[in-house]
């Protein structure tokens, strides 16, 4: 795999391009978005509906491949691997939370969250020792054996959150992880992402429409029509 | 007709799903159709008629009956001796022969079972020749005729005539055997049945059997072939309703006439019914287990099919509440979809197989008793719809019923 | 043969189970959140495979009778051109000759030949829709029982003796009107016959009856024109003998018009002797012609029918089959239209679209699985059930009470048969699945 020198970066996006063809249009939704970012920050994209921020995430996370550019994760050019190797790369790499968490519905908690461990070498008792970690860490260690639909919207979005670190990825991403949660839920899980921030020295990348989560990153990013247009340090 | 539109268009939105529902359908109703098919055709032949109906005389109590041909002549008088006692208005005799074209390699393929008659019979008696069209019937009493004129004339089922690789006009040899041993005869083809009936039976003149039975006995130092004094198997008599077939039963078995050996006398329906006994609890597994485990099946795949589609479209349907559609119109909307996957999907499996099996395959080949081959009867046609709608209504009745009972403000406060 | 698929048919699931990744609880629950539709796409399996056991197991039980009868040592003979017992003729003067032949075993200086008439006769029983109906009855005219026992290594269940040299005995009571005086001809009754025969019993009869299931000795039945008496029943289970009536040859042949000799039954030393007395008797012995068989093969060779029907079996197992494809696909394609949302979440967190493939098969065998299990264990009742039938070669045929018989073979075909089925209607789907881009089915 192609490596670089980091220089503290973490993601490192150069000239990215990326477009849709929809029949015989073509969607261009990014048009040559660079952007660094370092380790450890929790940086915020913004941006109207359609801008393109969604897709930036989902180009870092490896669940799409940019049309044009380079973009660089830890030490690995991501742009350039092949489907099957970016979803092994994604296990150890990438964590993400949905905005509507996107839990398998037949599996407990503790299942949900052991889901990416099953495709690590680890052995039954490795797993369980992470994955009760992770519930602790998370405040749901007496939650670990409902079901979703047992759970409250905070507490499901929180088993998403230790689903995505439980692999100790090199980034987290995050789209709209306070969308579907009220105000109160919606704090509490802000007070997680940042404490997960401060205490594992975790890069988070989240899209939000939430002011008052914007207001918690470090530094926010603003796209529109695929460029990026305003940085907004927080 | 509005929920009509309605009810296509449901259909239509999952054209994967509505296809494997149809497929199913369509190859379950064939297994359903082959096996109705062959219980029709059989409950049909042994269905007592109730007028212009045929009585069978055979040996009371073995088989292969065997009676004296002595026999035929107060037979075919009914064993009618006082005034008043009771003729038929027609009979034919029947002897049976088997033999092979090939005696030193005989298989099922090359041997020829036939019957020895009265050539004319043949149109007048015979089931299934006394009502052909108009071509064919004319084509038949021509080859009678042939045979008529031709002591040594045969006319063949198609089967036999496709097995002896010759035409009409050509010469045939026959070697008997089994209890035929020792009688071999010589045919020139005058003639076949029509397509479709009796394709595993050929027919020649008595008068060359009976001779043939006689010469054996000259050509074996006087000793008579086993079967020349009982060369007779069976009598048919034509009579015209149930009372005359009893009192003409009544006649012939109390007759002292014929009491060694003893005879029966019983309609064909009735002897047909008595050599299906045998295979009575094989006709009783094709009636009760094959075609209801067929039902069952088309039953639980649309039910099935159904049952998602309506969980799918638990929003819809809510929808549909709200804009005012009543409970019941809903029910009816459900099951028209059903109704309409089933019975044309029912319609589609009659016809390809009434299609196929007929023109295509001849007939299905199931050789039970001495029947060979069964047709798919043009009631097939309406069958198929029937068992593909009747499932499709019964296997979704409670996913509609439950699509029925769907409730708005539950469906609305789950998606908000 | 079976076995082979079978066990292929067992690993295909296992192996999956091993490589995949994703936990098979994931989809066991899924099945029985859906609880309905498994249910219904299950039982779908289960008609098919109870139905395909059943008609097996009655195949097996012809097969089973067919190939369980005769003995290897034995040549049996009929005339010349006969196919069938029923259309034989024996020349009572070739008999003799042949019987004394070296090939033939002796006991006591006498040749172990069984001299038999078979015929088929019909007998008049109640209809239960009303007035009466007639079914055919194999009916074997004996020389000496005790010597044709010997020769077919046939024995009487416990309670039974075979007839008497007369063939005949007083009636206790007069039995018919038209015979007040006439004796009863003694018979001795395969026990799938004498089921059948006990079958016919008024309910008044049964109340009396020594044996509810069956005739037995002592219980009298009407055919032809007179009455019979049941003096022992043959231990006959999975033969054809199971089927007959033994009677006095003179008795039955003068009663039902038949004067000749059907079959000659001769003993030898042992399998390879019958083997060299048959191919003799076929190209070496000129006094007469006749045709000679050793006798298992001459009732193996009436398993043609067998080999229709399993045609027939076959035919009916796949159209049949097809059906449960299609219907499992549609169940599959419906859960995973509802997963998308898993599916997408799956293949974010790494799982390979190979081991989508394995989850979605895997369920999919699993509903195969338990609607095909629970098909086996409802078609294995019918293992025991009686069933009339006609056994037959070329030109005739032997009217037969068969058991149905289950066994390992018929459940290791319906398991396979329902895996099969499983692996085929879950593939398409499971493709598609697999086919799913995370994205597009997050969306």
């Amino acid at each position: 795999m192609d490596t670089a020198p980091q220089d503290g970066k973490i993601v490192r996006i150069h000239g990215v391009h990326k477009f849709f063809q929809r029949g015989s249009e073509r969607l261009d939704v990014l048009n040559g978005v660079t952007l660094d970012v370092p380790e450890g920050e929790f940086l915020g994209l913004m941006g109207p509906s359609g801008s393109g921020k969604t897709t930036l995430l989902n180009l870092i996370a490896g669940l799409d491949t940019p049309s044009q550019g380079e973009i660089w994760v830890g030490d690995q050019l991501i742009s350039t691997m092949t489907e099957g190797q970016l979803a092994s790369w994604r296990t150890r790499n990438i964590g993400f939370i949905f905005q509507f968490y996107h839990l398998l519905p037949v599996l407990t908690a503790y299942e949900n969250v052991e889901l990416p461990l099953l495709l690590l070498p680890l052995s039954a008792a490795q797993r369980k020792q992470q994955v009760t970690t992770i519930l602790e860490l998370v405040g749901l260690a007496d939650r670990m054996y409902h079901r979703p639909g047992q759970l409250s919207g905070g507490q499901q979005q929180r088993v998403g959150i230790a689903r995505a670190i439980v692999t100790d990825p090199t980034a987290i991403m995050a789209d709209e992880p306070t969308g579907d949660l009220d105000a109160r839920a919606a704090e509490e899980i802000l007070n997680l992402l940042c404490m997960l921030r401060e205490s594992l020295h975790k890069t988070i990348i989240m899209v939000t429409h939430d002011p008052r989560a914007a207001q918690r990153t470090h530094r926010l990013l603003h796209l529109e029509k695929g460029l990026l247009v305003e940085q907004v340090n927080a | 007709m509005k929920y009509l539109k309605l009810i296509f268009r449901n259909v239509g939105r999952n054209r994967l799903r509505s296809l494997l529902t149809v497929l199913v359908t369509v190859v379950l109703v064939f297994v359903v159709t082959l096996v109705w098919s062959v219980l029709w055709l059989l409950d049909q032949v042994t269905t007592e008629k109730s007028q212009n109906f045929s009585a069978m005389v055979t040996e009371r109590w073995a088989i292969p009956s065997r009676l004296p041909f002595s026999y035929a002549d107060p037979l075919s008088r009914g064993a009618a001796h006082k005034p008043g006692d009771i003729q038929p208005l027609d009979s034919m005799t029947w002897q049976f022969y088997g033999g092979t074209l090939d005696a030193k390699n005989f298989t099922r393929e090359n041997i020829i079972f036939g019957i020895a008659c009265e050539p004319e019979k043949l149109a007048t008696m015979m089931d299934g020749l006394n009502d052909l069209p108009a071509e064919q019937e004319s084509q038949l009493h021509e080859d009678i005729a042939q045979l008529k004129a031709n002591r040594q004339g045969i006319i063949l089922g198609h089967n036999h005539l496709d097995a002896t690789n010759k035409r009409i006009g050509e010469r045939l040899k026959l070697t008997g055997i089994g209890n035929f041993k020792g009688l071999d005869l010589e045919f020139e083809i005058v003639g076949t049945f029509p397509a479709g009936r009796y394709d595993t039976l050929a027919a020649f003149n008595r008068d060359y059997y009976n001779n043939e039975l006689d010469a054996y006995a000259a050509r074996n130092n006087g000793r008579k072939h086993p079967l020349a004094e009982r060369s007779l198997n069976l009598m048919v008599l034509k009579v015209p309703d149930r009372a005359a077939f009893t009192r003409l039963a009544s006649q012939i078995e109390s007759s002292p006439e014929f009491s060694n050996p003893a005879v029966k006398c019983e309609t064909m329906a009735s002897g047909i019914s008595s050599m299906l006994e045998s295979f009575r609890d094989l006709i009783w597994g094709m009636r009760w287990l094959l075609a209801p485990a067929c039902l069952v099946t088309i039953l639980l795949v649309i039910a099935n099919a159904i049952s998602i589609s309506v969980r799918e479209r638990r929003l819809e349907l809510a929808v549909l509440k709200v804009l005012g559609f009543r409970p019941y119109q809903l029910l009816i909307l459900v099951l028209g979809e059903s109704l309409l996957l089933g019975s044309v999907a029912g319609l589609i499996s009659a016809g390809l197989t009434y299609g196929i099996i007929n023109w295509g395959l001849g007939g299905i080949s199931f050789p039970i008793g001495f029947f060979d081959r069964f047709m798919i009867p043009t009631a097939a046609l309406w069958w198929g719809p029937a068992i593909g709608g009747l499932a499709s209504l019964l296997g979704s009745f409670l996913p509609a019923w439950s699509a029925r009972g769907v409730k708005a403000a539950n469906v609305f406060s789950k998606v908000a | 043969m079976i076995l082979v698929l079978f066990a292929i048919a067992v690993a295909i699931p296992l192996v999956l189970w091993s490589i995949g990744k994703i936990p098979l609880s994931y989809n066991l629950r899924n099945l029985t959140l859906r609880w309905k539709t498994t249910v219904m796409t299950a039982l779908a399996f289960t008609a098919v495979i109870a139905l395909l056991t059943v008609m097996m197991a009655f195949v097996n039980g012809m097969k089973k009778m067919t190939e369980g009868t005769g003995q290897p040592g034995n040549v049996l003979i009929l005339a010349d051109g006969a196919t069938d017992e029923t259309f034989s003729n024996l020349n009572v003067g070739d008999l003799t000759e042949i019987e004394n032949l070296p090939e033939v075993a002796r006991q006591n200086g006498r040749p172990m030949a069984s001299r038999e008439t078979l015929l088929v006769v019909n007998q008049l029983t109640p209809d239960p829709a009303g007035g009466y109906k007639r079914r055919f009855l194999q009916l074997r005219g004996i020389e000496d029982p005790r010597l044709s026992a010997r020769v077919h290594g046939l024995r009487l269940l416990s309670g039974g003796t075979w007839f008497s040299e007369a063939g005949v005995q007083e009636a206790s009571a007069p039995e018919s009107k038209s015979d007040e005086a006439a004796p009863l001809i003694q018979a001795v009754l395969g026990e799938g016959v004498a089921h059948e025969l006990g079958r016919a019993r008024s309910e008044e009869e049964l109340a009396v009856a020594k044996n509810r299931d069956r005739l037995d000795v002592g219980d009298t039945f009407l055919l032809g024109e007179r009455r019979w008496v049941v003096v022992g029943v043959i231990d006959s289970a999975g033969s054809t003998f199971n089927s007959e009536i033994w009677a006095k040859r003179s008795l039955a042949a003068a009663m039902f018009g038949k004067d000749t000799y059907t079959t000659l039954v001769l003993q030898t030393e042992g399998a390879a002797t019958a083997k060299q007395f048959k191919k003799f008797l076929a190209e070496d012995y000129k006094k007469a012609a006749v045709n000679a068989q050793v006798e298992t093969e001459y009732y193996k060779s009436l398993s043609e029918t067998t080999a229709q029907f399993s045609y027939a079996i076959g035919f009916i197992a796949v159209v049949m089959s097809i059906g449960g494809i299609f219907g499992v696909m549609n169940t599959m394609f419906a859960a995973i239209s509802q997963r998308m949302g898993d599916i997408g979440v799956l293949r974010l967190l790494g799982y390979a679209r190979w081991q989508i493939l394995v989850s979605f098969l895997l369920e999919s065998m699993v509903i195969a699985l338990v609607g095909g299990l629970l098909g086996c264990i409802l078609g294995s009742l019918s293992n025991g059930w009686t069933a009339n039938s006609i056994v037959g070669g070329q030109g005739g045929g032997k009217l037969v009470v068969l058991q149905l018989a289950v066994n390992a073979d018929i459940i290791a075909t319906g398991l396979f048969l329902t895996l099969l089925m499983g692996l085929l209607g879950g593939l398409l789907p499971a493709l598609s699945a697999m086919r799913l881009k995370p994205l597009d089915a997050l969306r």
